[in-house]
């Protein structure tokens, strides 16, 4: 065997030995899924004058049922983390701070509406999230806010407590997996008539 | 005996063929693919043959294959839903108004002629607007005289004196509203009055800050040089030529700027001339002497106008 063929072997057996490692640390659950079907459209129509005072609530317009599977044999690293983003289409020239404008009404003087004036709501019975109960705001295009945060250990599934991430379904521990959405718009008399668009994105990822 | 034969044609043969091969490679290892010096400087490759290249290509293959199915097939497990929002703003411009039905004003006392009468409070304002926003009044009527003027229903009396003028211009309905336009501060209003909130003066001023608006008989909105009640000609900004959306309902009621209370006076005068009568920039006045000569005075008999008030998004 010469050097050259030495070196060669040497080389496959590394590649071997650290490609799994560096790879397989990436994988720790069997599977990931938001089974509920989000994909709807809120409609918020102000039509009314104390609809521009009250505001529209639209309670669990959005239901996000997590299912997180583990490994067999189990995977103690099981873990994942749950997040939403908002978005406006900003390849069509949306401002980074403004409602996607579809149509406007009249000749109005005033401007878009501001992405803040979307506040959303995320409960669940056993209020796993940080944020869980209190209406949260985003500022710009592509802000996030995390449901369940990446806290690096795992929780599993029947403690009750704030972060659940351990692999589990709605449908075994529903209290923990089932998170309701709620959306309201308080518009106020600032912005210019029309019909505009957002989307918030409801991201569930596994976490190495 | 054949078969020996054969075996031996085979060997021959394959000698050939082997020789041929190596004659070949001998050949191609001749070859150098890289100056020798630059074989120094990057890595200890001596020399190259087409074998040796083929066996490397098949490694690294191998290599790339096995990182592609280990980084590629196994990716970070995530999924996500989006849910759309759409907002519908439609605008609302609603006008909501206290006021009697008719209003009357019956001159059959003297004083009455020389004070005028007022009614106090007659009109409440209030506005709501998603939108930002002008408000003015305009006088109009059926134009059976003309259009700027009011309408005779009942002429008293069997005749009409020589200078008996039924021709009794909408500007001399006198309004004064309880706060000030506060959305006409722009540099491009010229109005001597930019709206109703002087108070009525004495019996013996006549200015025209109270004229209501009329513009032959349409509802045109006033120009920058008219008076408006809130709000101005123009688009140029909230507080300039325009009223902030907002309502009544939550703005401070009555003294806010979402709320108006009207009076009314009518002076004829005496002699009727109605001297307060002006064009609503209160530069031309419209007083029945000056519009048909000395000695002209209204002529008995009942009249009727009525006073449009317009709230429309600001323009």
């Amino acid at each position: 065997m010469t050097i050259q063929q030495l070196r060669h072997i040497i080389l496959i057996l590394s590649l071997w030995i650290i490609s799994p490692l560096s790879t397989i640390s990436q994988i720790v659950c069997a599977d990931v899924e938001i089974v509920s079907n989000t994909g709807e459209q809120a409609d918020f129509v102000f039509d009314s004058f104390s609809k521009y005072i009250s505001g529209i609530t639209f309670h669990g317009i959005a239901n996000v049922d997590v299912k997180v599977d583990d490994q067999l044999p189990s995977n103690p690293d099981c873990k994942w983390m749950l997040s939403m983003t908002v978005e406006n289409n900003p390849s069509a020239g949306t401002a980074a701070d403004e409602w996607e404008t579809l149509v406007t009404y009249g000749s109005g003087s005033s401007t878009p509406p501001q992405i803040d004036i979307l506040e959303v709501r995320v409960t669940n019975i056993c209020s796993t999230s940080p944020v869980d109960g209190v209406y949260q705001t985003f500022t710009l295009s592509g802000d996030n806010i995390e449901i369940i945060e990446n806290t690096g250990i795992v929780i599993p599934a029947g403690s009750c407590t704030t972060n659940v991430n351990g692999p589990g379904s709605y449908l075994t521990n529903y209290d923990e997996f089932h998170f309701q959405i709620d959306f309201r718009i308080t518009p106020g008399f600032d912005y210019d008539p029309g019909i505009y668009q957002l989307q918030v994105k409801f991201e569930l990822v596994e976490v190495p | 005996m054949n078969d020996n034969r054969q075996q031996e044609d085979q060997t021959i043969k394959n000698k050939t063929i082997k020789d041929n091969t190596y004659f070949k490679n001998i050949q191609v290892n001749q070859m150098r693919i890289f100056p020798k010096k630059l074989h120094n400087s990057i890595i200890p490759i001596y020399s190259f043959n087409f074998k040796t290249m083929k066996r490397r290509f098949l490694v690294f293959a191998v290599i790339g294959l096995i990182i592609g199915l280990h980084n590629g097939a196994f990716a970070q497990l995530q999924d996500e839903k989006s849910v759309s929002i759409t907002m519908d703003l439609q605008p609302i411009l609603q006008l909501d108004m206290e006021t009697a039905d008719q209003i009357e004003f019956v001159f059959d006392d003297i004083k009455d002629y020389y004070a005028g009468i007022t009614k106090y409070g007659a009109t409440i304002l209030k506005v709501s607007s998603t939108v930002s926003w002008d408000l003015y009044a305009v006088g109009r009527s059926n134009g059976t005289i003309g259009p700027e003027f009011w309408d005779q229903v009942i002429d008293y009396g069997s005749g009409s004196g020589t200078n008996a003028i039924n021709e009794i211009p909408l500007s001399a309905v006198e309004l004064h509203q309880s706060q000030a336009n506060n959305g006409a501060a722009g540099a491009g209003i010229t109005a001597t009055y930019i709206d109703y909130s002087t108070p009525f003066p004495a019996s013996t001023v006549h200015n025209g800050a109270n004229s209501l608006y009329v513009n032959n008989g349409t509802l045109t909105p006033p120009t920058v040089a008219d008076k408006y009640i809130a709000g101005h000609s123009g688009v140029t900004a909230v507080g300039d030529d325009a009223m902030a959306g907002g309502s009544y309902l939550t703005a401070g009621g009555y003294t806010s700027n979402y709320y108006y209370v009207v009076d009314y006076r009518l002076m004829p005068g005496l002699p009727a001339i109605f001297p307060n009568a002006f064009d609503a920039d209160a530069a031309t006045a419209e007083d029945l002497v000056t519009a048909n000569g000395a000695g002209s005075y209204a002529e008995p008999g009942v009249y009727t106008m009525y006073v449009q008030y317009v709230l429309v998004e600001d323009q």
